[in-house]
């Protein structure tokens, strides 16, 4: 890791030169409260000011809600695979977000290699900044307010000057071609020290996770509470679609109108619809609004810390803000260590 | 083994099938389809092979892609089998394919299968719930191709009605055989029916194995396996020793889609054959 600094007053221009070589995505304002990360042709376009989440996710990128897989013709049968990645930078993705994309890598390496994932992954280049929670934001309870790893640079407000972190070679060569940067002196060490204090208090959220692995077996068949917890639940999937770190998705074959040609694809799922456990035969595996909820914080708080050691939930709030029902995924948290703790 | 195979299919793009052809039919029961199926490609036909438990993704072109385990023995050279019931988009579309057809496949799939090898010299209890029989056959051809390595061998393969017995003759040679002990029950017996009625459950207390040198195997539907453990464990077979079939929604079958997990085990890379010791604490599981 190399440590510079860049004056704000260079800014504009290192962001200009960026957008004028590559193709750059970052985040824009799209209505009144909501922000997108899209593609960015000039320095204005972009708003870094988004207090509120991006809806929906940067995950988009690298891991579209709709993607081809395969294209294939029904004579003489040929197959195609179907990959599309082009470099790109991303540009303003946030400390927590990054955490999300950084467990996304995991999945779409773990067993096997997913090269539609990963191709776009490794032409990714990763320009991160920190930003300022939003009210529901629990990111420390998680342990994701801070991006250690997954970035070519990452970029903190300290005041004139934003202090940059450089994660790799690409980095470096992005800041010596666009960018006027300094070496980072002790005072901005010490200013980033400050930074960092300041922003540990903006989040305001406690949702207490710790032993809820623990607790899960002892929950786990608490039907009352189960009940209680989800008897709002539209099963609508909202939650999912604007999640981070979700990643179902059906694998799906359509054909085109001439009837020759045809593409598998695959598109987000949601794991709160009630056909997500159906089997061909009517089976469902998870049949109710409780069972779908129960099998929903089971996967943010549980399967990856026994798989991974780290809860797959970031903590960004966006399903909490999202939900029509509003189910509170801290709130239940708090909940659930109460129900254990009688 | 695994291991190799699973670095093999790193090499090649996950979601590419491979062109198969279906060389033969045969119904099995009212709803249920035999099909042979032959590779395309030479070499993909020379090289196959699978271990008992594991499934494949099976592509009907424009339709979608399904699950399927594979029935015929790993043994069986050129081509191998699957047993569809018609009861879904891609399974009934299946159903109406003819010989000639061009289908994808994908796979094989599973971390898990049937430990065939660490069974022998060992007794086997194979029990089966109607289509659960397809993928135990695979296990059982494997064990009758090697008899000699292990020692009894124990058949119980229940279903609803006699019509809808799988692989019928196959069944009655079977029974004729003295290396097997074939049992047979169904819920509803017609005239001719002179085997036992009911579930599989109530034919597991009469086995004489004993737990210190028995396998068992478990494949149906999923209402069939917390009645068949409670048995098994009165007979206090050891949980390591007993394996399961569990079969989710496998829809990439490469451990990506999620849909197949019970908490941290994917059926489709872990699975889809589990031991009961494994499973046994997993909630949602049984």
């Amino acid at each position: 890791m190399l440590y510079k600094v860049l004056d704000k007053n260079n800014y504009k221009d290192f962001l200009s030169g960026l957008i004028k070589n590559y193709n750059v995505i970052g985040p824009k304002k799209i209505n009144k409260v909501l922000h997108d990360f899209l593609p960015v042709k000039n320095f204005d376009e972009i708003d870094l000011g988004y207090v509120k989440t991006t809806l929906p996710p940067a995950k988009k990128i690298l891991f579209p809600s709709e993607e081809g897989l395969i294209s294939y013709t029904t004579n003489n049968i040929k197959i195609e695979p179907l990959n599309e990645s082009e470099e790109k930078i991303l540009f303003g993705i946030n400390a927590w977000d990054l955490n999300g994309m950084n467990f996304l890598d995991r999945i779409f390496t773990t067993d096997f290699i997913d090269d539609n994932y990963v191709e776009k992954r490794e032409k990714l280049i990763v320009i991160g900044m920190d930003t300022t929670p939003s009210d529901t934001n629990f990111a420390t309870e998680m342990g994701s307010e801070y991006a250690n790893s997954g970035f070519d640079l990452f970029m903190t407000d300290i005041g004139s000057k934003y202090f940059i972190r450089v994660a790799t070679p690409k980095g470096t060569e992005l800041l010596s071609k666009f960018a006027k940067v300094k070496e980072a002196a002790a005072a901005d060490f010490n200013a980033y020290d400050k930074f960092k204090e300041a922003y540990q208090s903006k989040f305001k959220v406690s949702a207490d996770v710790s032993n809820f692995h623990e607790n899960f077996e002892v929950i786990y068949g608490k039907n009352e509470l189960w009940d209680r917890l989800s008897k709002n639940c539209f099963s609508c999937g909202s939650c999912n679609l604007v999640c981070p770190t979700c990643f179902c998705f059906n694998v799906k074959d359509d054909m085109k109108i001439d009837l020759e040609t045809g593409i598998k694809s695959r598109e987000w799922d949601s794991c709160m619809i009630p056909d997500y456990g159906l089997v061909a035969g009517g089976h469902n595996f998870r049949p109710n609004r409780a069972n779908r909820l129960k099998q929903r914080y089971r996967c943010k708080l549980k399967t990856f810390v026994d798989k991974f050691g780290t809860n797959s939930c970031i903590g960004c709030g966006r399903c909490v803000e999202t939900c029509l029902a509003k189910i509170n995924i801290y709130e239940d948290i708090n909940a659930i260590k109460e129900e254990v703790s009688l | 083994m695994v291991l190799e195979m699973a670095e093999k299919t790193k090499n090649q793009p996950l979601y590419v099938p491979d062109i198969a052809t279906i060389t033969e039919t045969e119904d099995l029961t009212p709803t249920e389809k035999k099909f042979v199926i032959r590779f395309d490609d030479k070499e993909k036909r020379e090289q196959f092979t699978f271990l008992p438990g594991q499934f494949l993704e099976v592509t009907v072109f424009g339709i979608g892609e399904a699950p399927f385990s594979i029935p015929s023995s790993p043994n069986q050279k050129g081509s191998f089998e699957l047993c569809v019931r018609n009861i879904g988009s891609v399974s009934g579309a299946m159903h109406k394919l003819m010989v000639g057809a061009k289908i994808g496949i994908r796979g094989p799939f599973g971390k898990g299968y049937f430990p065939y090898e660490k069974m022998k010299g060992n007794n086997v209890v194979i029990i089966a719930g109607g289509l659960g029989l397809a993928p135990v056959r695979s296990l059982i051809k494997l064990i009758l191709e090697d008899r000699k390595s292990y020692k009894g061998l124990t058949l119980i393969y229940g279903c609803v009605e006699p019509n809808l017995l799988l692989y019928k003759d196959e069944v009655q040679e079977l029974k004729k055989r003295d290396d097997i002990d074939v049992m047979l029950t169904v819920d509803r017996p017609d005239e001719n029916w002179n085997e036992s009625v009911g579930v599989c459950t109530n034919l597991i207390p009469g086995l004489k194995y004993l737990p210190e040198d028995t396998y068992a195997v478990v494949c149906g539907p999923p209402i069939m396996y917390r009645f068949v453990m409670i048995e098994l464990e009165e007979k206090k077979y050891k949980p390591e020793n007993i394996f399961l079939d569990m079969e989710r929604r496998m829809e990439c079958g490469v451990g990506k889609c999620n849909h197949c997990h019970i908490g941290d085990k994917l059926c489709c890379v872990d699975g889809p054959i589990f031991s009961l010791w494994e499973i046994k604490n997993l909630k949602e599981a049984l």
